[in-house]
């Protein structure tokens, strides 16, 4: 799945493209059940869905490996999806299937697990594993709450979030880095101490009521022309802010990753700290900034879920999402779009649990287990193996 | 000619710039390496310094928000019901059938308020000992068990399903197989972590994060509404049946209705010996121990290194799935969904297990400590008119997260303890409390 | 070519203590331009800790660097580098996930309106460098698709982009094929052909003096003579290197050599990188003798040991222990047979050091009677053996619960020796036994191993040192570059064997 990541290879030949036109075909197999084509004859996906798995087939003989499998695993996905979806009523498929909404509420899901994946995909690039991203964007969904709402401005929200998550970056960098602590004592720490601080000033400040229901919203961008119930206006047309900067910071980051001397420099020092050193990087500066970044990128995924999406505040409301968003950084294979790309996945995962409620209410929270279970797929080396910076996880000493 | 002091390629000042060894999916091998180093440093000062830091830090947090952190502290104190120890005085005991009583200089309330809070505190103890071996057993093995609340959860959904199903069993043999069941549950959670270590070398940490939030979803799954093992009674409720009486734990201290502290205790109690002779007493216990510490030396005596990893992760699957079972049939009865979704016990044996450094004792006395905090700033426990209580769960939590973030740190920790000797001479921190290598 | 007066770089009376040790006792040194200066020594002689030390990675402790006759202060590679100081580190410092390019560039880079990396601008510049020293590299492959002989180039070049005119370079042909180390002269004297001064660090005779200009030699940190190439011979310089204070001889009488043991057909072993490390070794222990396998460090010793006793399968060959058939053998089916392991670090392998002594020393049979029954283990036995052990052989320092790290160097050595002894082995190998050890714990440890030669085992001793190879071995086999290139008797000189050591006096190492 670190489909859009693969830069333009440089073994890009015949089996390869086969291989996509596999996870293409395959896709297409599950679509052509679904409105509006929804065929209902269960050949038709069956049929698609063998082709995709034959094209995989063929690219598995030349050593694809891992984009071989996931077009099988995609043929073979679209065949059952696309099987159950012609014997599930119209009506169930035309609620759940509106593309344009699914599309939009995908985007909202996945929004806060970009910035936080994209965070944690940085400091996991310069050699350091933060545990603590649940509980940095725990601080920036509460900060923001607290900046909006002091401050009467989503903007001063935002800028609070930000640098409360640098604040709790900062305490963990300090124990990761300079103390030499474990990185995942430290991560689980950060975590417990956001849960802990954030609950408290909670409570503190606004009690048992909760945060005010006139909390300032960062606003969403309605571009004129699209309606709703169109597919453009679902999906794109009231967009909060926030999508739009994810796009953006995705091209950022993939840009300051692997085109810029920083980010060549940040590599470096996850991939071979000592050798990073010799030529005159600081590793310590490095990881610092790294960690830094995360922790402020984290926070605004957090700030966008209080006063971007809910319009509140309450104890714990990532709820796990830093631990998603810790799984699109490996699902991604720690690259900006493939992580962007899990994100996106994990968040479409949640969009349409919810919809699936409307098959059952057990099926659609079985769903929500869906993430973490292709994550695990994907670290098990099933489907061709994540591999993480060299130097992750390991503190550095200098000489 | 000189002797090669350090074997650790990341912390030492070895001279031979080497570049770092990858791991088959290295991801963060860093605990082994660095067991050693907890195991040795600084006995039981650092966790009594850890402890103490971490109550200093939770405490300016209540004073800069208004509070008096001492009167906080003594109703917390109060709250964890550990003062009955302390009611010494003038009491007296009956003698049975007779009428007659003697006097007795220790406190024989068993029912007043102390009495209730202390069982309380021992009801989480119970399970914080259990889900605190859970990651201690791993890390003697050189892994990082970040999976115990899963495996607590696997435990805790087992034992509710055999424990509500088969109403006819005998008690003795329906507790028994609900607790061996869910054991086995945790252990095998666990042993998917260990088995892909061992196998493709999968970084434990990750797995058991991702198999943490699968049993989280899946049990959200099993008893939600129109969940497979949901209740029968009222399914807009999303709960389990309940545990028949004959899978209930008998009742040690106090009334079942109100949660008394139950039979499980002992079995957490005996679950720290079986902790203590299996690593000490048993050549399965010395495997893990070898691997944990050196597993190049373990694999040259001749032990499987591989196997281990999986058996130690099983072990201590089983340990937090005992947890699981002993909730549910101590005193829970009956799993909801919201029961699943916020519980964090079994994180917070993470802080057990490295505050207790990994041994039994110490497991057990960090298990009572952070069980009296969580009980005693609890809503039941502390007196909501001295410090409310949900700002005090909330300090609790704090007060963990130092303690894992001192416990982390052992070197600043004990550069602290230092410290009286680095302000007088003024000299830096040495940092790194390790041998340096030589050339 | 090395005619120019002015030294580029002079070293003046270094010296560098470690914790017990002096690594370099008041060393001179200077280098000149153009030219290539060798320093020779073995392990352990100081060589690395001299170029660390001026490369910015260690603070010497007296003594001063001058560069162009400019007292200079390294701090961090860094500094040495601005200086013009390159250093090619026998472990590479490169990315492997990255391509040549990168890792040359890295640090600086050039760029693109100051922001964006220009990474043809950089291949471009690589390749500009390559051409001028007829390099043959391709910067946009990624380093860990190139062979070894490649990376060190991409080493070197990363010094010549960073306009280095000091080229240091640590055991280079330490990893290289022959071919490859015949590219690297040719490379090295391109180099000096355009002014640069290079140092290279060896062990290996017949390299230096193909290469070098002058010679340096160093000894236990103690400069022995800087000599020119002309009229050096392998025999002086062999002299100077290995040369002794102390002579140990172990008193022994003749071997009576009874049936072979152990038994090695054609092996053939790779190394972690995938590296043919033995190749097609055959050797035969019989028992009541010791053979001892002599060479410098890293020329297959390591991999050779790990296939002998389990911890590494062998790529081809076969080896059998007392007749019975152990080529895919695991560790424990080796200690089974009766093959006992004295192994080369006994910190890595040898001991836990956390454990206690007493834990220690039932590493191989915890599992057995009487120690352990039905999976547990009685703690008093262990404890009886122990403290039999550590009486029998004089283990200071320690009572069996005293942890394994507390015990000094000697003590510990002496700890796995009680081990491997105690079960009575048929096969006893030995890993550099005496590494790191005073006089006193290494007439201990030859004594104990002329013992189990007496009592019928057969002895296997691989060793880095020269004297305890000659007053121990019944037979020496010399292992040069992963081969056995010779076998001599007890009665061999020091030389005859200093030299084929170092791969001399045979056809040109291609």
């Amino acid at each position: 799945m670190n489909a859009f990541a693969g830069t333009v290879d440089r073994y890009a030949q015949t089996p390869r493209r086969v291989a996509w036109a596999g996870i293409v075909v395959g896709t297409l197999a599950f679509w052509l059940a679904l409105p509006p084509v929804q065929a209902r004859a269960p050949w038709v996906p069956i049929v698609v869905g063998l082709l995709a798995v034959a094209c995989g087939i063929w690219a598995l003989t030349r050593d694809v490996g891992r984009l071989a499998w996931g077009a099988v695993a995609v043929g073979l996905i679209g065949i059952g999806l696309g099987v159950l979806a012609t014997r599930s009523s119209t009506g169930h498929l035309g609620s759940v299937v509106t593309w344009g909404s699914l599309i939009g509420s995908t985007l909202v899901w996945a929004t806060p697990l970009a910035y936080a994946a994209v965070g944690g995909m940085v400091n996991e690039r310069s050699g350091v594993v933060n545990i603590g991203l649940e509980g940095m964007m725990l601080a920036g969904a509460f900060f923001g709450c607290l900046g909006a709402d002091k401050f009467g401005s989503w903007e001063m929200g935002l800028l609070i979030a930000a640098a409360g998550g640098a604040g709790f970056a900062l305490l963990f960098a300090f124990f990761a880095i300079h103390l030499r602590a474990d990185q995942i004592v430290g991560g689980t720490a950060i975590n417990f101490l956001a849960l802990g601080v954030t609950g408290y000033f909670f409570i503190q400040v606004y009690g048992q009521n909760g945060t005010p229901g006139d909390l300032p919203r960062i606003p969403n961008v309605n571009i004129g022309g699209l309606h709703e119930h169109t597919f453009f206006g679902d999906a794109i047309g009231h967009l909060n802010i926030m999508i739009w900067a994810s796009f953006v910071l995705l091209i950022v980051a993939h840009v300051g990753l692997f085109h810029t001397p920083l980010g060549l420099r940040l590599r470096a020092v996850g991939e071979h700290p000592r050798a990073a050193e010799t030529v005159g990087i600081s590793v310590y500066a490095t990881r610092y900034v790294a960690v830094t970044i995360s922790g402020i990128l984290a926070a605004l995924g957090g700030a966008y879920l209080s006063i971007g999406f809910v319009g509140s505040f309450g104890e714990n409301m990532t709820a796990g999402r830093g631990f998603i968003a810790l799984a699109a950084v490996i699902f991604g294979n720690w690259r900006p779009f493939g992580a962007y790309a899990a994100a996106i996945l994990f968040g479409a995962s949640t969009a349409l649990s919810f919809r699936l409620a409307v098959y059952s209410d057990a099926a659609s929270v079985l769903f929500q287990a869906l993430p973490y279970v292709l994550t695990l797929i994907a670290v098990a080396g099933v489907i061709g193996r994540s591999i993480p910076p060299a130097a992750v996880g390991r503190p550095y000493t200098k000489q | 000619m000189t002797e090669p002091t350090n074997r650790d390629p990341v912390q030492g000042g070895q001279v031979e710039v080497d570049a770092p060894t990858q791991e088959p999916g290295g991801y963060a091998p860093s605990v082994a390496e660095r067991l050693a180093f907890y195991q040795r440093a600084g006995g039981v000062v650092t966790p009594l310094i850890t402890v103490i830091l971490a109550f200093f830090a939770g405490g300016l947090v209540v004073l800069a928000t208004g509070h008096n952190p001492l009167r906080t502290y003594q109703a917390v104190w109060a709250g964890t019901g550990l003062n009955w120890f302390f009611h010494v005085g003038n009491y007296h005991i009956d003698i049975p059938f007779t009428g007659h009583h003697v006097f007795f200089w220790w406190n024989t309330d068993t029912n007043g308020l102390a009495a209730y809070n202390l069982t309380q505190t021992l009801i989480l103890t119970t399970t914080l000992i259990l889900t605190g071996l859970a990651v201690a057993f791993a890390f003697r093995c050189g892994l990082f068990n970040i999976g115990g609340q899963g495996q607590y959860t696997a435990g805790a959904i087992v034992s509710v399903w055999v424990g509500s199903s088969w109403a006819h069993m005998s008690q003795g043999l329906h507790v028994f197989l609900a607790i061996a069941l869910a054991m086995v549950a945790g252990a095998g959670l666990a042993a998917v972590a260990g088995f892909l270590k061992a196998t493709v070398g999968a970084h434990e940490v990750i797995t058991t994060i991702m198999l943490n939030w699968i049993a989280y979803w899946v049990g959200s799954f099993l008893f939600g509404r129109g969940g497979p093992l949901q209740n029968s009674a009222d399914i807009s409720v999303p709960i389990s049946n309940d545990v028949t009486p004959s899978g209930k734990l008998p009742v040690l201290w106090g009334n079942s209705d109100l949660q008394a502290l139950h039979v499980g205790f002992f079995i957490a109690l005996g679950a720290l010996v079986v902790f203590w002779l299996m690593l000490n007493r048993t050549t399965l216990g010395y495997q893990v121990r070898a691997v944990g510490y050196n597993p190049e030396a373990a694999r040259y005596g001749g032990i499987n290194v591989a196997r281990n990893y999986v058996y130690a992760m099983a072990i201590s699957g089983a340990f937090a799935g005992i947890g699981g079972a002993a909730d549910i049939l101590g005193w829970q009865y009956r799993l909801g969904v919201l029961d699943i979704q916020v519980s964090n016990i079994g994180f917070i044996g993470i802080a057990v297990a490295l505050l207790g450094r990994n041994t039994a004792v110490g497991v057990g006395l960090a298990a009572l400590l952070f069980g009296a905090l969580v009980n005693g700033t609890s809503t039941r426990g502390l007196d909501a008119s001295i410090f409310p209580p949900e700002l005090a769960g909330n300090l609790t939590l704090m007060i963990q997260a130092l303690v894992l973030l001192f416990v982390g740190a052992d070197v600043l920790v004990l550069y602290i303890w230092q410290a009286r000797r680095h302000l007088r001479l003024g000299r830096r921190p040495a940092a790194p409390a390790r041998p340096e290598g030589t050339a | 070519m090395a005619d120019t007066a002015t030294p580029v770089l002079e070293l003046r009376g270094i010296t560098k203590r470690f914790p017990g040790v002096v690594a370099n006792d008041a060393v001179d040194f200077d280098l000149r331009k153009g030219e290539v200066h060798a320093l020779l020594g073995e392990n352990g002689a100081g060589k690395s800790t001299l170029m660390n030390i001026l490369y910015g990675l260690y603070r010497h402790d007296e003594g001063e660097i001058l560069l162009h006759g400019k007292p200079l202060d390294i701090d961090s590679p860094h500094e040495a580098i601005a200086a013009g100081i390159g250093m090619v580190h026998q472990h590479f410092m490169l990315i492997p996930v990255m391509t040549v390019a990168e890792n040359i560039v890295l640090a600086s880079e050039p760029t693109r309106g100051n922001v964006l990396l220009d990474m043809s601008a950089a291949e471009q510049r690589v390749r500009e460098l390559a051409e001028r020293f007829k390099f043959r590299v391709d910067p946009r492959a990624r380093v860990e698709d190139i062979t070894v002989g490649q990376q060190q180039r991409v080493e070197i070049l990363k010094a010549l982009y960073r306009n280095a005119d000091i080229l240091i370079l640590d055991e280079p042909t330490a990893v290289l094929t022959p071919q490859e180390a015949i590219e690297l002269f040719e490379i090295l004297k391109e180099l000096v052909a355009h002014g640069m001064s290079v140092i290279f660090i060896s062990h290996k005779l017949n390299e230096v003096l193909e290469i070098a200009d002058r010679i340096t030699v160093l000894r236990r940190g103690k400069t022995v003579a800087t000599v020119p190439r002309e009229g050096a011979t392998e025999a002086d310089l062999a002299r100077m290197m290995v040369g002794r204070d102390v002579l140990l001889r172990v008193e022994k009488q003749p071997a009576s050599t009874g049936e072979t043991l152990l038994h090695v057909e054609g092996l053939r072993v790779v190394d972690d990188r995938g590296l043919e490390a033995v190749r097609d070794v055959s050797l035969e222990v019989r028992a009541g003798e010791i053979v001892a396998i002599a060479g410098v460090d890293g020329n297959g010793q390591t991999e050779l040991i790990d296939a002998l006793t389990g911890l590494r399968r062998p790529a081809e060959g076969r080896i059998t222990v007392g007749g019975r058939e152990m080529t895919h053998a695991s560790a424990h089916q080796f200690l089974e047979e009766g093959v006992g392991h004295i192994p080369e670090d006994r910190h890595r392998r040898g001991l836990v050091l956390e454990f206690s002594l007493a834990e220690n020393l039932v590493l191989h049979d915890y599992a057995k009677r009487p120690y352990a029954t039905r999976g547990f283990m009685s703690p008093r036995r262990v404890l009886d053996k122990a403290r039999r052990l550590l009486e029998q052989f004089d283990v200071r320092g320690g009572t069996p619960s005293t942890p394994a790290s507390a015990l000094s160097g000697g003590n510990q050595q002496k700890v796995v020796i009680a081990r491997e002894v105690d079960r009575d082995p048929r096969v006893l190998i030995a890993a550099q036994p005496t590494r790191g050890l005073d006089v006193g714990a290494i007439e201990f440890v030859h004594r104990r191993l002329v013992e189990q030669r007496d009592a019928g085992k057969a002895v296997l001793l691989i060793s880095l040192e020269l004297d305890e190879v000659l007053s121990l071995a019944d037979r020496i086999l010399v292992i040069y570059e992963g081969r056995i290139v010779g076998e001599f008797g007890p009665s061999v000189t020091e030389e005859e064997l200093g030299i084929a050591m170092t791969g001399g006096r045979r056809e040109a190492v291609a």
